[in-house]
């Protein structure tokens, strides 16, 4: 493994960006200690999140650089990720608090066996939420994935809108088995802990919290590089860039892109449940469709298929959601506007879609292949045709 | 005595209808091992709707097509890519953003085995093999005259280059049949008489069976050892280029304004 | 031995899941047949709510399907377009022309007709301006593009709403009565539900005589078979793109009208609608009017059985089960009830 890392870095270090990468993770390490000094900054330090904001920032940042995966990589529109999101919260509520008090079981975990309910190591449960969270997605993707681009979007929205009502309604009232506890959500969920050292217990909970986000966003962003440079990677970008001629070179469709979508899935099912478990809590209200729109705006304005772009991206969004927003309105407020920017927050998003889509699709942070579109422009005349099959969907009815 | 030939490719009265159109009327077609064959006919005469058929894109409304002794049939494009059929485009299909090494990787795609886990840890298995992909890739480039374009995004090649990179790409696949459509198509005089060789090289060479679409009658009758004629889906004539070129129905059809054999 | 294998192969998968899909469909037939020999009245009665809430759905999920057969475009924003009317149009008839619950009928068709030439032009003109700023630059572009800008223009019209009206329910008072214009045997049509069918027969009546007989209209059916090809006929594709829009603007307005004469609505409840009448559009296959249409009713029948009758989910499970009956639809018979499976192309 350590071999990886190393040609990992050596194939990187060419790259004038990895100093720069060095950098922020250097300062993001160091954040906590510093973040007050920064909040005194004249003029700029109202606007310096806290730290637990920035555990906020972090773990939607994960879940877009997930999104992108499946969005950036592949190609394929998924407006329903807050499923996924969702499926990770609850598999931490499953196998971390009182919720099937029916039973008690206890692994690794720093409860107490005397608290019944199921009680497993948070570290495991988030591997459990993400190996969940994946066949969740290749459940999803197996019936949808033969569809076209617009009407697979479509289709995980109705799964993005399904789960969540699904969550809220199996208590019970509404299935005759408690599985969620419907609109009151599972709480308190356990914490993060090593032995006896309880993360949320402590008083520098935000920092643990904060370091261990970093950790696992840095976890994320290395699988997704790996995965972009490797033979499944190739095939994604050959399938964004022309289906038909990606399977004419053998490559399997539906097998690729439901990994795609399985991979993406799992990161967000780890990010829900490490969410949950800082929360303390998995609950209704925390999951609806805004928010894979939220995440996607982060996709977009970052830079579609760009995994620097969709960490400045969501950083960007998730600061703006979490605490900016807020403070821009509470100054709009001082000068005497009536003005609540948190109120219009998903106009603003809307917005910044339409504008990127109009004026910047390539993002902020382009893709090194969309570069080349930028710097050398397109050929008026295209040398090659890309058809557009005829048929509703591209169901072959010999696909696998 | 005269050993049985072994046909490649069965094709056993293939047809195919879009709603009330009929694209391939009841085709046999055959295909000998080793051989190069070129199909012809007119426009919309139904060529590329064949190759369609047999690489999987298209699904033939009745008939059957074997494939070095497996029925194709009902077989996604992917499968039917690792019994050994590659194929190039009429209509250049690269994948533009995609370097020129990294389309033919992805050629080899159904031939390696690098999986997810070993990918992401870097299982030296996996390494040792995307290097040696890498050194047939650039052999391949080599071979089909792109020694130097290795990292030159396909989207900015010269045509000329980009029609030797499908092939490359179609190489990657390690076919057992090369199915080439128009690969001349937009070449000089001088081009296409390097293609031509170059495609006798590959048979010879690469051990491989060659069927192509072709309009151009110099490399039709330069290079097939048969050819197959199609107008309006059915198949009028088959043979020697010699007796093709005498074919009543074929020179009716078309060959009347072809370059003089 | 051959033939067998390959006819195994391509009966296997498509055939499996349309099996799978028809046995859903009987299920659901024979329940709802027992529940009509159980009690017929009530029956009757849900059934024709159905109805009326599916003649709503139908004139939002005729938008979709205008824009969708011309464009191959889901025009997120049309739900919410629609929400934005139905404030607009509650605005015109309380504070503007103050019809109460004890105006004159012919104060209140006067003055719904003076709501709807306003709101129809209105709507009509943001729908295609919303057309041209932000999908016509996108034409070119991968589709993909055209879907995530109308997702977030979907966000931004429905804050526009929210900036205007603000969190709170719209609603008109009960100025059509609800007692019984018609009534057979305990079956009943209420005079607003009624009203309802008054002012949706004749939109529909004029949108086919629109499509089928007038040039717009053939232009519009040309561009949405083939741009290219209508372009070179000398159809002018941008303008007959903007008259779709237009159009599909006005029926919004119109819808959002006879919605608010049922119930009240919000800034949000574009969202909710839109999918229905999304879901509508497919049911019933995308790019057919008359599909729109019939998978509007069918819609609004099975919303109005789960939430009105016994022994179904219930109220709470009616998004998830318009939500599977889209999914199902395009799994198991993506070109609709009405819509024909396109040839894969020559």
């Amino acid at each position: 493994m350590s071999e990886a890392f190393g040609n990992f870095a050596t194939r990187v270090r060419s790259d004038r960006g990895w100093w720069v990468a060095i950098a922020a993770i250097a300062l993001a390490l160091i954040y906590p200690f510093i973040v007050e000094t920064l909040q005194d900054l004249p003029l700029v330090g109202d606007f310096v999140p806290r730290t637990g904001s920035m555990v906020v920032m972090l773990v939607f940042t994960m879940m877009a650089v997930g999104l992108n995966v499946v969005v950036g990589y592949a190609g394929l529109l998924d407006l329903g990720y807050v499923a996924f999101y969702a499926a990770g919260a609850y598999v931490a509520g499953w196998f971390a608090s009182l919720q099937f008090a029916q039973v008690s079981f206890h692994f690794g975990s720093s409860v107490s066996n005397e608290q019944p309910g199921i009680h497993i190591s948070m570290w495991l449960v988030l591997l459990l939420a993400g190996a969940f969270t994946l066949i969740v997605g290749i459940l999803i993707g197996l019936p949808t994935l033969r569809l076209r681009g617009d009407y697979l979007a479509i289709v995980t929205l109705g799964f993005g809108e399904i789960i969540p009502q699904v969550v809220r309604n199996a208590d019970e009232e509404g299935i005759g088995f408690d599985l969620t506890n419907g609109t009151f959500g599972i709480a308190p969920i356990d914490s993060v802990a090593i032995g006896d050292f309880i993360f949320r217990a402590e008083p520098n909970k935000d920092d643990l919290h904060y370091w261990t986000a970093i950790g696992l966003l840095l976890f994320t962003v290395f699988c997704c590089v790996r995965l972009r440079d490797s033979r499944l990677g190739r095939a994604w970008i050959a399938i964004r860039e022309d289906e038909t001629a990606a399977a004419a070179m053998g490559v399997p469709l539906m097998r690729t892109k439901t990994w795609s979508y399985a991979i993406g899935a799992f990161f967000g099912g780890v990010a829900g449940a490490f969410y949950a478990s800082y929360k303390a809590g998995a609950f209704p209200a925390d999951f609806f469709f805004n928010i894979s729109i939220f995440l996607l705006c982060m996709v977009i304005l970052g830079g579609i298929g760009s995994i620097w772009g969709v960490i400045l991206g969501g950083m960007i969004l998730g600061y703006l959601n979490i605490e900016g927003l807020a403070t821009i309105g509470s100054k709009v407020q001082d000068a005497g506007v009536e003005f609540d920017p948190t109120k219009y927050q998903f106009g603003i998003y809307g917005a910044i879609i339409v504008t990127m889509m109009l004026f910047r699709p390539t993002g902020l942070i382009p893709e090194r292949r969309h570069k080349i579109e930028l710097e050398e422009g397109v050929h008026d005349t295209p040398f090659y045709d890309v058809q557009t099959e005829g048929s509703l969907t591209d169901r072959n009815p010999s696909d696998e | 005595m005269a050993t049985p030939v072994d046909n490649l490719l069965v094709a056993d009265k293939v047809r195919k209808e879009f709603g009330g159109l009929v694209a391939t009327d009841d085709v046999d077609f055959t295909i000998p091992r080793g051989s190069i064959v070129a199909l012809i006919g007119p426009n919309g005469a139904g060529k590329t709707t064949f190759f369609n058929q047999i690489t999987g894109v298209y699904v033939p409304t009745s008939g059957s097509i074997v494939f070095d002794g497996t029925e194709v049939v009902g077989k996604p494009p992917h499968a039917i890519v690792e019994l050994g059929v590659g194929r190039t485009f009429q209509n250049i299909r690269l994948f533009a953003q995609m370097t020129a090494i990294e389309n033919v990787l992805v050629g080899m795609h159904c031939r390696l085995k690098g999986g997810i886990i070993g990918s992401v840890v870097g299982r030296p298995r996996v390494r040792r093999e995307e290097k040696a992909a890498r050194e047939r890739a650039r052999e391949l480039l080599r071979y089909c005259g792109l020694p130097r374009r290795h990292e030159e995004y396909a989207g900015t090649l010269p045509y000329g280059d980009q029609r030797r990179l499908e092939v490359a790409r179609a190489l990657a696949t390690d076919p057992k049949l090369l199915l080439l459509d128009e690969p001349t198509a937009g070449m000089n005089p001088q081009e296409t008489a390097a293609f031509t060789d170059f495609v006798r090289r590959m048979r010879d060479e690469l051990d491989l069976t060659v069927l192509l679409i072709e309009h151009d009658m110099k490399v039709v009758m330069g290079v097939s050892e048969r050819i197959t004629v199609l107008e309006y889906g059915e198949k009028i004539a088959e043979g020697s280029p010699a007796a093709v070129q005498a074919d009543e129905r074929v020179i009716e059809a078309y060959l009347g304004r072809g370059a003089a054999a | 031995m051959n033939t067998a294998v390959v006819v195994l192969h391509r009966v296997r998968a498509s055939s499996l899941i349309d099996a799978f899909g028809l046995l859903l469909l009987a299920a659901v037939l024979l329940f709802l047949l027992l529940k009509f020999f159980e009690d017929p009245v009530r029956f009757l009665n849900v059934g024709i709510i159905g109805m009326t809430n599916g003649a709503v759905y139908g004139l939002v999920a005729l938008g979709y399907t205008l824009v969708y057969g011309i464009l191959q475009l889901i025009n997120f924003a049309h739900g919410d377009v629609f929400a934005l009317s139905g404030l607009v149009a509650s605005t015109m008839i309380i504070s503007v022309l103050d019809i109460g619950t004890d105006a004159s009928v012919l104060f209140i068709i006067v003055g719904l007709l003076v709501t709807l030439a306003v709101t129809v032009p209105l709507f009509a003109v943001i729908n295609a301006t919303i057309e041209r700023v932000a999908y016509k630059p996108l034409r070119a572009a991968p589709r993909l593009a055209a879907l995530i800008t109308a997702v977030g223009m979907s966000f931004i019209v429905q804050n526009v709403s929210l900036a205007i009206y603000g969190v709170d329910f719209e609603s008109v008072p009960p100025f059509i009565p609800r007692t019984a214009a018609i009534e057979i045997g305990g079956v009943v049509i209420q005079w607003n539900k009624l009203a309802i069918f008054m002012i949706v027969i004749p939109v529909l009546i004029v949108l086919t005589w629109f499509v089928r007989s007038t040039r717009q209209g053939k232009a519009m059916r040309a561009v949405a078979q083939d741009q290219e090809a209508s372009a070179m006929m000398g159809i002018d594709v941008n303008r007959t793109i903007s008259v779709t829009f237009f159009l599909a603007g006005s029926l919004a307005a119109v819808a959002g009208l006879v919605y608010l004469l049922q119930f009240n609505i919000r800034y949000d409840t574009g969202f909710e609608l839109g999918l229905i009448a999304f879901t509508a559009a497919v049911l019933g296959g995308i790019g057919n009017l008359t599909g729109a249409v019939l998978g509007a009713m069918l819609i609004g029948m099975v919303q109005a059985f789960n939430e009105g009758l016994d022994g179904t989910p219930g109220g709470d499970w009616t998004r998830s089960i318009v939500f599977g009956i889209l999914i199902a639809v395009l799994v198991f018979r993506p070109q609709g009830i009405l819509g024909e499976r396109t040839p894969e192309g020559a």
